[in-house]
């Protein structure tokens, strides 16, 4: 299998890469009419696919589950989860054939071998759905040419797919036709009353298609989402055990911090964020992250460039090949850092103090949000697309550093992001040494503002201002954020 | 001149501008045991916390706990609100998340959250199975936090109290979501408690209380006022008596005569049964009690009717006239019906404000996600006045007292003028005057053709108009039958 962005002409894969219409939500004035009454099939019943699948089925849809033999000769989890809300369980041979429509949503690595079991299974003329493009992009699988492929992906993880549909609302979703796959031109048709199905449609959704769904969900995932994440976790912790801040304090101050820093993103953008600092330490952070944005921009920009290239997704299938070698070493590794090894000790932070005390942190995170929204537009990524990948994800990844450390992150996002986020890791600490020497408590781990009279020159901080709120992404997220004001808070602290 | 085991002076609390507590002086005296009453709103909760240390006070609390005694020398306050996290310290549960069954464990056990609990307080494990028999826990074990109704919830919190033993406990609402066995059981435990040295300290507007309380205070203007027995609590004054909003008197339209039908209905959870052999219709018109023991099934069994349990799906259930899973979708079945429990308010949007939460019942959401129109925003509007809520129009929910909190969530409920009333233990938590109101209303709203199902405990303060009674025992229908009339 050839990767099939590769396969296209220049004009082609700009093409595609620059599809991406923020839809209004009277485009969904059908409702789920285009898939009632018929029947759909989900392969795998994890977080996503049985979430999914309960949302489908409350919104009037005929939804079953077609599992591997195995896993219901040994009642296995998926099983278990099919089984114990009622729904119709069967194995491909059964249930495939019947299906009007197949929404494979099992773990990226099985898609290929899920795929060859599934196809030659389908009706003739039935929909072919994903969550995620890898499969169809990375790996180049053929569709037969019958069928249409579809994807409905929500932008958050499988259990708040649940939670906002069940409150009367949904979460961001990305959905897209494949133009190869398109035979009846009913694609659209479809993805749009899926998406109503889960209730994404009342979050914002916006029409991609595989082709950007890939190429930004991968840079997003590898850069700001979780590699920066991580490699930040780690320097901001070492840095201030080096310089003798009481490790509980340290740990507690990173596993929380980047929940409570990012929640401000997430409602306001990188502004809402830098105004909960005050201006000598917004001046400050300004400072810092220009730096660290020309310190890691070569690395942004290679990792695009490898994801672009296909070079990204070639090593990864060899080391799939290699059963996982590099991922279990690197996930080992994870587990005995020093920040995984500490526990957050039993000290009240102020919600404030997060802020204050981690103006690196804060810093960190807007120099990693805007480097890969930058670097992803200037690859040909439409702004809406990149949002979503970078700022958008941000908080949902803290969350979970938040619940469980870098260990509960790592194992809730897929393996592909796992991957990634150690391939950045392992570039961008080495990358940041001589930085990090320069690094003291005043920014991380200490009241920045403590000692300090907060004064600040008027034509600094206006110009420090506008060039945040002019930055690109604080003008498309203004417009996208709209749709989803009324997302809960996620908190933990 | 005997000593004060806990001696308070000039304490003062204020949320935002509002003053709750004003330089309140209180001392407790040994062998006292007190009953803090009165009305609603008035601070009782917040002098509870404040004792306990969970408030932001000014003013001095002293305590002087007996350093011979084998009671841990500290306060324990119990929540009137049941609070439980899951194994990441993770908060974000949502409204019937219980029902949607997944395999990955997101909250402790019963079991693991009571060993964790006796490590770290230092209790021996062995000494709680006496009150997990008593509470009729025993069975729970191995069940998931997340799992537990809401009077479940309340017994684990107090299983924990009285296994634990501080010298001074405080229970806010102790008898709150229990059935009535099971408060008569508290009681005598309390009284127990009190025999091994426990100092008491109960908030609640309850009459039946255990013999051991003497002493009695309610809060006016901040300040305690001592009162010499129970019957001098002040009452909430009685409502004053308004038209029902015109909309509310209009017979909402339905064209199936049946709105529930199940027949033979289990509901089971691994080899756990939780519903065997359900059969029960439920007619236009129709008024009814639904009672039975905490566990029992109760609230399971309604949330196959409004479309929240999945395993609602495969069943024989047919609601307004639709077979289960034949095309419908839960959205289609809620708009039919309007429902209040304490499940519901716990979920509730920590965020909304009560023009919103009320407005929100329009489209069923938790959370109000869209613009109403002119009528619309007039049926807010009636029904604040109607319930005296207009001058909290723009106050956080949680931020009222618990009895007005309610009558928001009833507002919510009605404003789409539901053919059917769930009212899930909706007087949970209020005392008798608020009840008293509650049901009222509740008999106002059904003299226009409304069908009901309520569920209480207590037997003498239920609305009139109740006509059917359904019973459930483990999981099953004891009895069904009609309600003789009252005399």
């Amino acid at each position: 299998m050839a990767n099939y962005f590769n396969t296209l002409p220049l004009r082609e894969k700009l093409n595609q890469l620059g599809v991406a219409e923020f839809m209004d939500i009277s485009e969904f004035a059908d409702g789920v009419s285009a898939l009632k009454g018929k029947k759909i099939v989900i392969v795998g019943c994890g977080a996503q696919g049985l979430n999914q699948g309960l949302n489908l089925r409350d919104s009037g849809l005929d939804v079953s589950y077609a599992l591997r033999k195995e896993a219901i000769e040994q009642k296995r989890d998926s099983w278990k989860n099919a089984t114990d809300n009622n729904f119709t369980v069967g194995t491909y041979e059964e249930l495939i054939p019947t299906a009007d429509l197949v929404s494979n949503l099992t773990p990226d690595k099985q898609h290929s071998s899920v795929i060859d079991a599934v196809m030659p299974l389908m009706k003739e003329g039935a929909t072919l759905s994903y969550s995620h493009g890898f499969n169809i992009v990375e790996e180049g699988k053929q569709i037969r040419k019958d069928i249409t492929v579809v994807m409905t992906a929500p932008k958050c993880p499988g259990s708040e797919v649940r939670a906002e549909y069940l409150r009367g609302f949904g979460v961001p979703t990305l959905i897209a036709v494949h133009p190869e796959n398109d035979p009846q031109g009913k694609g659209l048709a479809e993805a749009k009353a899926y998406c109503v199905g889960t209730g994404g449609h009342k979050a914002g959704v916006l029409r991609s298609s595989f082709v950007a769904e890939v190429k930004s969900d991968l840079m997003g995932e590898q850069t700001i989402l979780c590699g920066l994440l991580q490699t930040g976790s780690i320097l901001s912790f070492d840095k201030m055990v080096e310089k003798g801040i009481e490790p509980g304090y340290a740990s507690k101050l990173v596993q929380y911090g980047v929940e409570v820093i990012t929640e401000a993103l997430k409602q306001g953008g990188i502004t809402a964020m830098m105004d909960r600092l005050s201006n000598v330490a917004k001046i400050k952070a300004f400072e810092v992250a220009e730096e660290l944005k020309t310190i890691m921009r070569p690395l942004f920009q290679k990792h695009q460039d490898d994801i672009m290239g296909g070079e990204f997704s070639r090593v990864m299938m060899e080391d799939w090949a290699n059963g996982d070698k590099n991922l279990l070493t690197w996930r080992a590794a994870t587990g005995e850092t020093a920040f995984e090894k500490t526990p957050a000790g039993d000290i009240k932070i102020g919600e404030q103090e997060y802020f204050d005390h981690a103006v690196f942190m804060v810093s960190y995170i807007k120099a990693g949000v805007e480097l890969a929204f930058e670097t992803m537009v200037e690859a040909g990524i439409k702004p809406e697309s990149a949002y979503y990948e970078s700022l958008h994800e941000t908080p949902l990844i803290a969350n979970t550093i938040a619940r469980k450390k870098l260990f509960e992150m790592n194992r809730v996002i897929s393996d592909t992001a796992e991957y990634g986020c150690y391939l950045f890791d392992h570039a961008c600490k080495p990358l940041l040494a001589d930085f990090m020497k320069t690094v003291d408590t005043d920014i991380i781990g200490k009241n920045y503002n403590e000692g300090k009279d907060g004064a600040v020159d008027n034509q600094e901080l206006i110009a420090v201002n506008d060039a945040i709120r002019n930055h690109p992404v604080e003008k498309v997220g203004a417009v996208l954020r709209k749709a989803m004001t009324a997302m809960k808070a996620i908190k933990t602290v | 001149m005997i000593n004060s085991v806990v001696h308070i002076t000039h304490l003062s609390l204020q949320y935002a501008h509002d003053v709750i507590l004003d330089q309140l002086n209180w001392q407790i005296l040994p062998e006292e045991h007190w009953l803090i009453g009165g009305k609603s709103g008035s601070g009782k909760s917040s002098l509870g916390k404040a004792l306990a240390g969970l408030e932001k006070i000014s003013g001095n609390i002293q305590f002087f706990f007996d350093p011979s005694s084998p009671l841990p020398a500290r306060v324990l306050y119990v929540s009137n609100w049941y609070q439980f996290t899951n194994l990441e310290g993770d908060r974000n549960f949502y409204y019937q998340q219980r029902y949607n069954k997944q395999q990955r464990n997101d909250t402790l056990t019963v079991y693991a959250e009571l060993m964790h609990y006796s490590k770290e307080e230092n209790l021996t494990f062995e000494e709680v199975e006496k009150y997990l028999s008593l509470f009729d826990f025993l069975d729970f074990k191995n069940t998931q936090l997340i799992e537990l109704s809401s009077g479940e919830h309340k017994k684990l919190q107090l299983i924990k109290a009285l296994w634990l033993k501080p010298q001074l406990l405080i229970i806010d609402e102790p008898y709150t979501g229990l059935d009535k066995a099971s408060r008569n059981k508290l009681n005598q435990f309390l009284e127990e408690l009190v025999a091994a040295g426990v100092q008491l300290m109960l908030i609640t507007n309850d009459e039946n209380i255990p013999s051991c309380i003497n002493r009695f205070a309610e809060i006016e203007n901040g300040q305690l006022k001592i009162l010499s027995a129970i019957q001098h609590f002040s009452k909430d004054l009685a409502r004053r008596q308004k038209p029902l909003p015109y909309f509310l008197r209009q017979e909402s339209k339905e064209s199936a005569d049946i709105f529930v039908h199940m027949e033979n209905i289990r509901v089971r959870y691994g080899e756990k049964e939780v519903l065997k052999n359900i059969s029960w219709t439920v007619r236009k018109g129709e008024k009814w009690l639904l009672q039975g023991h905490n566990g029992s099934g109760k609230s399971t069994l309604l949330s196959l009717i409004n479309g929240d349990h999945p395993q609602a799906y495969a069943s024989e259930i047919h609601l307004f006239g639709n077979k289960r899973g034949s095309g419908e979708s839960i959205w289609d079945i809620k708009a039919h019906l309007g429902i209040v429990s304490p499940e519901l308010h716990w979920y509730f949007d920590k965020a909304a404000k009560v023009w919103q939460a009320i407005a929100s019942g329009l489209y069923d959401s938790i959370g109000l996600f869209r613009q109403l129109n002119y009528e619309q925003q007039q049926r807010v509007n009636q029904l604040m006045d109607f319930f005296e809520l207009t001058s909290y129009k723009d106050r956080l929910l949680t931020s009222l007292p618990l009895g007005k909190q309610r009558l928001v969530l009833l507002a919510r409920t009605i404003i789409k003028n539901p053919s059917l009333l769930i009212l899930d233990e909706p007087c949970q938590g209020l005392d008798q005057v608020q009840t008293e109101h509650f049901n009222a209303v509740v008999d106002e709203l059904c003299s226009f053709g409304k069908t009901l199902i309520y569920v209480g405990h207590y037997e003498t303060l239920l609305p009139s108009c109740l006509e059917n009674k359904i019973v459930l025992e483990k999981g099953e229908v004891k009895t069904i039958q009609k309600i003789a009339a009252y005399a």
